[in-house]
């Protein structure tokens, strides 16, 4: 017994003291949150003022391959939260959705209410927004006048492909998956597929007009909308939560409850990762954010098993977009009321916004895309 | 269990006023074994991580309400243990329930083959490296073992008995 004691005690494990490193700063953040309850209640509006703070100061990176966070703070250049959004760090236009409906918001920060609509998404080249409301899918021009609407029962999860002269839609009705012109004609339910998870499908990027798309057990396919052929299907990730494409179309990654899936065609590697929000591949890049709710990673989908992260702090996050020039990444924090922007490239910075919610309409709006720079 | 007693309840009592001294104390102490018990039990180093970083985030969560009469690192292992059960049988269901018409790659678990107990160890069921991994590094007895895992105390002895064995039967 005690050769195996001693073998149980002394076994070598991958990468022991970076994932006790990685683990404290979680760990710590999570308890600078928390804070003793009497206190807390007495002390909802300061707690949230020394969440802003622990945001500015405290927020860590590590570049890829895992660098030391401490030597990497002293190189962060770091801004205090604006009290407003004045304007965005880089060029084109962001996509959010709040309880009233999805705004539009200008690079110099100006801001346009839609209308009461839901599910927003661009179209490929900024010109429109797809959008829902209960039974009706909707084509909407920027400044919020409505193109066409085409009704079908309980639409949701519009999203649009194509080049400027030819263009398709996917979305949603109840659980079947259909595919509409850009013009609002032609819409098909695609091909007869099994009944569709409530998840956004995503379109490939690239001349063929592929959709993936994921079932309710969880399997994902690769679906050929011009000629109603599947060119594959997986197995089944039980609870998929979303989709998304590097812009190569090399890479789909899935999100389910407890894991990252990135498939390269219909080839899958799996990624243990539990409790993943959100996730989004830079522009021009196969670097992917992954949000998790005390921290956002950037992973290499080329080498998935290197983990470093990006920016840790007292969560939960709940959403990210990056900049269309790839250079930032907008992270939304809701229990601090705000948005942090978070340059990639080049030295690293923060930019962080307060007061988010008040800016539109009263509830923290769900980031659903930037746009078109 | 190493830390328990007087400075245990310390540490807590001063991380349930704030003190992050007090929990990094805390973290020091216990995450080298909850993680290397996650470990053992799932044979995957970035799922242990996960596994184990969600055990203190839950413990940070409940530090308000945990009772410093009863000591941190069977609460913590419990927690561990029981969620590395769950995803190594994930696991195990993802994998049969593959097969269709379309090949697939699934990264696959890490089975080392260098004859090493720990390499053994892969061979047996989930439940077996559980307990074999609270008996022989964490060092609860198998009453305390059944305790933990909320099964009867001679299950827990035969599966003792049956992973030793399988483990000898291996080497």
């Amino acid at each position: 017994m005690s050769r195996l004691r001693r073998e149980l005690a002394n076994a070598p494990i991958p990468g022991e003291h970076e994932a006790r490193v990685r683990a404290w700063e979680v760990v710590s953040a999570a308890f600078a949150e928390r804070e003793p309850t009497p206190w807390r209640r007495r002390h909802l509006r300061p707690l949230a003022a020394a969440a802003v703070a622990f945001a500015v100061v405290g927020a860590a990176f590590s570049p890829p391959g895992g660098a030391v966070l401490h030597s990497l703070r002293k190189a962060i250049g770091v801004e205090h939260a604006q009290r407003a959004l004045f304007r965005l760090p880089a060029p084109g236009r962001l996509l959010v959705e709040s309880a009233e409906g999805p705004w539009i918001v200008q690079a110099d920060g100006s801001k346009r209410l839609l209308g009461p609509y839901r599910d927003a998404s661009w179209s490929p080249h900024g010109l429109f927004v797809a959008a829902t409301r209960r039974d009706e899918l909707a084509a909407l021009e920027p400044g919020g006048d409505v193109h066409w609407t085409l009704s079908r029962r309980d639409v949701a999860f519009p999203r649009w492909t194509g080049s400027r002269t030819d263009t398709r839609i996917a979305y949603l009705t109840g659980s079947r998956l259909h595919v509409v012109g850009g013009d609002g004609r032609g819409d098909v339910d695609a091909g007869g597929l099994p009944a569709a998870a409530r998840v956004a499908p995503a379109w490939r990027p690239g001349a063929r007009r592929l959709i993936a798309y994921a079932d309710t057990t969880g399997r994902v396919y690769s679906y050929d909308t011009d000629h109603g052929s599947l060119e594959w299907r997986s197995r089944p990730f039980p609870h998929p939560r979303l989709l998304t494409w590097s812009d190569d179309g090399a890479i789909l990654a899935l999100l389910t409850s407890d894991r990252l899936v990135l498939f390269r065609g219909a080839q899958p590697s799996v990624i243990p990762l539990a409790g993943a929000v959100d996730a989004a591949f830079e522009p021009g890049s196969h670097e992917l954010a992954v949000v998790r709710p005390a921290e956002v990673l950037l992973l290499d989908a080329d080498r998935p098993s290197v983990r470093p992260r990006l920016f840790a702090g007292a969560g939960p996050f709940a959403g990210a977009a990056w900049s269309p020039d790839g250079r930032w990444l907008l992270v939304a924090w809701p229990a601090a009321d705000q948005w942090v922007f978070v340059r990639t490239a080049g030295p690293r910075r923060l930019e962080a916004v307060s007061n988010i919610s008040t800016q539109f309409g009263g509830s923290f709006p769900q980031l659903a895309g930037w746009c078109c720079g | 269990m190493a830390g328990s007693g007087r400075d245990e309840r310390a540490r807590i009592r001063g991380a349930q006023s704030g003190v992050v001294s007090d929990l990094d104390a805390l973290f020091r102490r216990h995450w080298p074994a909850a993680f290397r018990a996650a470990y053992l039990v799932v044979h995957d180093a970035a799922a242990a991580e996960d596994i184990a970083q969600e055990a203190f985030l839950a413990a940070v969560r409940a530090l308000d309400r945990f009772d410093r009469r009863r000591p941190f690192g069977p609460w913590l292992h419990r927690i561990v243990v029981n969620r590395a059960i769950d995803w190594t049988r994930a696991r195990a269901l993802r994998r049969e329930v593959g097969g269709d018409a379309v090949p697939e790659a699934v990264a696959p678990e890490h089975r080392p083959d260098d004859g090493t107990v720990v390499a053994l160890l892969s061979n047996l069921s989930p439940e077996h490296r559980a307990v074999i991994v609270l008996r022989y590094l964490l060092d609860y007895t198998p009453g305390e073992i059944a305790e933990l895992l909320d099964l009867p105390r001679g299950t827990v002895n035969s599966r003792l008995r049956r992973g030793l064995d399988a483990l000898q039967e291996h080497a």
